[in-house]
């Protein structure tokens, strides 16, 4: 693995046991403490490629190397979700326990670890994600909706892994509650875990990530910053992905020869 | 004639301490496009479950005051009238599907208010062709996308002709395509029946281009209830309620502080962006 990689993908190919092919000639790297947004429509292989990344789907060809661990090794498992962790977009989908803290601390009583290991760990992974421990012995699926979110999250976060996708973070949220996600994300990738989100909300990904991935069709369609990526709305909408407001305003605007790329209201002030 | 009137209401849900709404007050014009907003748990659901009577009618708890649609009100009318004036379309669109075809979705509520199978027939080619669905009409729900089972959703609401549509997020749980789907149905809608339409929406771009007003709740309380563009006009009440302001028009706000125009701002995207160029043409001629 090339240093500074913390994911490798070479020509991955995916195909379901029907002969759909989801994936195709998929290549790229990762790298240590990026923050990257999985985007494109619905159908284009973007919860595919995240089930290949962390083992829950066997890939049909190509290889995948997770921090130096090849996904399709067999007995990895316990290795890997130490290393790659994911949320599901909706919570309700991954809570199953009675209580909010056997839910946080199942995955770590399946890794092995002891009892005062897993106990350090779900107090220290509850607090990070804003889940008060006077809520331990409540049911999580009787939490509103946001709470939910946060268990979910803990209980991926318990098991520290190096990489942490989360699939549609802010649907049914309302703006400061997408905010207040966002924000934990941000705190998570500061302090070193790579962070992959999917979703179809362009103002979250122009603000939060440093570099987009476009999938169109089960193949990498476009790969770069959110500045080059937004700057080519012609090419986006082949992959049928609309620019973020203020750029499309900033698009428009320049006809009049006065700003293009612009990927925050005080960018666009700015310019005019 | 106002399509819902509300006097005074309070509402206590049985199972929470304090009141909800207290001396909530609100009318709304007939045919009129309403986009309520707010954060979670507002109170903007339980507004509409009053408007459209399954508050007090089913939810139980301590209500005081009245909700009208138009004249009459609702604790005092049966279910059937009570469809037939205000029909709704919930947020999941799987949730609403209760039979394995399009046509006979359309046709279930038809039958329960006791329209004849004739009027049934035209009305589902009325309704199908409306909103696009008359080559689907033969399809289970699961063969449908999310946009389209929503589309389905509000047809088979439009079928009973109510004056009212109420939408609770009706694209909270869509992606983008089958989002522009759904508003480009209520879009289509609004152009071409009378009818009151009223939308609880996060998308506030959306609510910006499609609404005639826009109210906003926090707390159970109506902070503001405006024609559309009146309703913009204040960037920074909206946002010390929670919310994002489009910057479209956060915008155009700040060019007409910067060049001291003093008037009330267009809210639609296009709207906005040639009042955007006019603006700096104008200035630069000034210069």
């Amino acid at each position: 693995m090339e240093d500074g990689n913390i994911i490798e993908v070479r020509d991955l190919k995916f195909t379901y046991d029907d002969g759909t092919t989801a994936l195709e000639h998929i290549d790229f790297n990762v790298r240590c403490g990026d923050f990257v947004a999985l985007i494109g429509q619905n159908g284009c292989g973007k919860t595919t490629l995240s089930k290949c990344l962390n083992g829950i789907l066997k890939r049909t060809s190509g290889s995948i190397e997770i921090n130096g661990i090849n996904v399709n090794e067999k007995g990895v498992i316990k290795k890997l979700v130490r290393n790659i962790g994911y949320v599901f977009q909706n919570p309700d989908h991954q809570l199953f326990n009675s209580k909010v803290y056997e839910e946080i601390a199942y995955a770590l009583h399946n890794i092995g670890l002891d009892d005062n290991e897993i106990d350090e760990r779900v107090r220290h992974a509850a607090q990070i994600a804003g889940v008060s421990k006077e809520i331990f012995d409540e049911q999580p699926c009787m939490l509103v909706k946001g709470l939910r979110q946060r268990v979910a999250i803990a209980s991926i976060l318990s098991l520290r892994p190096k990489i942490i996708i989360v699939d549609e973070p802010t649907t049914g949220q309302d703006y400061r509650q997408s905010v207040e996600i966002m924000q934990f994300l941000c705190k998570l990738n500061e302090e070193g875990h790579t962070i992959i989100i999917i979703t179809h909300e362009m103002d979250i990904v122009a603000q939060y990530a440093k570099r987009i991935l476009v999938m169109k069709k089960g193949e990498i369609y476009m790969d770069g910053t959110p500045k080059e990526v937004f700057s080519q709305p012609d090419r986006l909408m082949e992959g049928y992905v609309k620019p973020p407001l203020v750029t499309r305003l900033a698009q428009l605007l320049h006809s009049d020869g006065r700003c293009n790329d612009a990927l925050n209201i005080d960018e666009l002030k700015a310019a005019l | 004639m106002d399509a819902v009137t509300i006097k005074n209401l309070s509402w206590k849900y049985e199972q929470s301490s304090g009141f909800l709404f207290e001396n909530l007050n609100l009318s709304v014009p007939e045919n009129t496009f309403l986009g309520i907003i707010g954060s979670n748990e507002s109170g903007k659901t339980s507004l509409v479950s009053c408007i459209k009577g399954i508050i007090p009618n089913i939810e139980t708890g301590i209500y005081k005051g009245e909700v009208s649609l138009f004249g009459k009100a609702v604790k005092d009318m049966d279910s059937d009238l009570i469809a037939q004036t205000a029909g709704m379309v919930f947020s999941d669109p799987d949730a609403q599907f209760t039979t394995m075809s399009v046509e006979e979705e359309i046709a279930f509520g038809l039958e329960n208010i006791g329209v004849s199978v004739e009027e049934i027939r035209e009305r589902i080619q009325w309704v199908s062709k409306l909103t696009h669905l008359e080559n689907l009409l033969d399809k289970p729900p699961y063969d449908l996308s999310g946009g389209q089972k929503q589309r389905v959703a509000i047809a088979a609401v439009l079928a009973t002709h109510p004056k009212i549509m109420i939408l609770d997020e009706p694209t909270s749980m869509l992606d983008p395509k089958s989002k522009d789907e759904v508003f480009d149905i209520l879009q289509q809608i609004k152009r071409e029946l009378k009818m009151t339409i009223i939308v609880v929406e996060h998308n506030i771009e959306k609510i910006a281009e499609l609404s005639d007003a826009v109210l906003l709740m926090n707390k159970g309380k109506i902070i503001r209830y405006e024609e559309t563009r009146t309703f913009f006009s204040a960037v920074d009440l909206l946002k010390e309620n929670g919310l994002k302001v489009p910057e479209s028009i956060e915008l155009i706000y700040y060019l007409y502080d910067k060049y001291g125009v003093d008037t009330t701002a267009p809210v639609k995207f296009n709207e906005i962006a040639a009042e955007i160029q006019r603006l700096l043409r104008l200035n630069e001629e000034a210069v």
